[in-house]
């Protein structure tokens, strides 16, 4: 055994067994854990929608696309956008009405710089979106009806460019 | 100062020589004052600044460390007879980084939003130099009972000094004190008029940079 233990395997042997175990251990506890994940996100996006479509009474999600049902009519379509902000990716929930203009949109998580881009969060800049069409989805500078959140242009960017180029695509498959 | 900082490095004067309930509370005590790892040793440093905004956030990220301390030190400790020299350092990081990521899949799924209020800072526990330098210095030297002791000692130690700061900077910095949701109390006049200076990186300096003159300052009478 003192043999074994100096010989130049025996290192490359423990690394591995210990990585293996590693592994093995994580495996294990992701099988369990990402159900509860999964839930835990479809309530999320359950939640987001209700609060944007009040009168809501199911959701049919299809090609990413969620179809907002009241008593079987069909009154919005929901999507879930993805833009490169200044700290990380952000995640929207932006949500049409029937006419494909925008009813809300809600920033779902981001992680900007405290104070500044995360003011994206705010109704004060998210209002900004409602009743637009795609047309008009861009900054005031750039010919569009939102204004930018000043210190954080590249944040308020972000969210406007990923909700304009996202709808562009679902307006697409929702036709 | 410095004999007393060489004692966190490991226990071997007194193995053995006292009985066993003596040295696990020795070892427990030391990580709080006199070792404490933010204050006294000055690691960790990074964790520190970044989430101690809020005292929800110290007490997750106390709490976490805690639990991968625990875990890294006692899987350490029962190997420490087995692990070759040359693959030290890849098999504690391999340790430490099985445990964050369990501790982070179990946030993830069970307290989601201090998962999302913590972000990147939970899965950079693996490099927070307290961690590896407990394996390095005392897990892989001492038996997995001491081992615990020094894990839950300057675990506390850790999570005691990110709640000191983070009432400093809470406080003054939002001019209230919530905990969970909770809101213990508001001083009027501050709260309407904050300080957010402290709340911003800048401020989480300053804070620290006070603390250890404090208790660089104690540590110094206490020599004397």
């Amino acid at each position: 055994m003192a043999n074994f233990k100096n010989t130049k395997v025996y290192p490359i042997i423990i690394l591995t067994i210990v990585v293996l175990v590693s592994v093995t251990v994580l495996i294990f506890l992701n099988t369990l854990t990402s159900p509860v994940v999964e839930a835990q996100k479809r309530k999320e996006i359950n939640n987001q929608l209700q609060n944007i479509y009040s009168g809501m009474t199911d959701s049919e999600l299809e090609d990413e696309i969620y179809y907002i049902l009241k008593e079987d009519e069909t009154i919005g379509y929901a999507f879930i956008a993805k833009g490169n902000g200044y700290g990380g990716e952000i995640t929207i929930m932006v949500g049409l009405d029937k006419n494909l203009e925008v009813k809300d949109v809600s920033i779902m998580s981001h992680s900007e710089t405290p104070g500044l881009g995360s003011r994206v969060t705010e109704e004060s800049f998210t209002d900004d979106f409602k009743g637009l069409k795609i047309e008009n989805i861009a900054l005031n500078k750039n010919g569009g009806e939102i204004d930018a959140i000043s210190g954080a242009t590249i944040s308020s960017e972000a969210v406007v460019s990923a909700v304009r180029e996202e709808m562009k695509k679902k307006i697409k498959s929702i036709k | 100062m410095e004999n007393k900082i060489d004692n966190c490095e490991n226990c071997d004067n007194c193995v053995g020589k006292q009985n066993f309930g003596k040295e696990f509370w020795k070892e427990f005590v030391k990580g709080i004052i006199l070792c404490n790892p933010v204050f006294v040793l000055a690691l960790g440093l990074c964790p520190t600044l970044a989430v101690t905004g809020t005292i929800d956030n110290a007490l997750g990220m106390g709490a976490g460390v805690i639990f991968v301390l625990l875990g890294s030190n006692i899987i350490i400790s029962l190997m420490r007879n087995i692990i070759p020299d040359l693959v030290r350092i890849p098999v504690f990081i391999v340790v430490i980084a099985t445990f964050v990521t369990i501790l982070s899949l179990l946030f993830e799924a069970y307290i989601p939003l201090l998962y999302e209020s913590l972000g990147i800072y939970l899965s950079l526990v693996v490099v927070n130099c307290i961690i590896l330098g407990r394996a390095e210095v005392f897990a892989s030297k001492n038996g997995m009972f001491l081992s615990i002791a020094d894990a839950l000692g300057i675990g506390l130690g850790f999570t005691i000094a990110l709640i000191m700061i983070s009432l400093f900077r809470e406080i003054l910095g939002t001019g209230a004190l919530s905990i969970f949701g909770f809101q213990l109390f508001n001083i009027p006049g501050l709260s309407s008029n904050p300080l957010g200076f402290f709340v911003s990186p800048p401020g989480a300096f300053l804070v620290i940079g006070v603390l250890l003159a404090v208790f660089r300052w104690i540590g110094v009478l206490d020599n004397e």
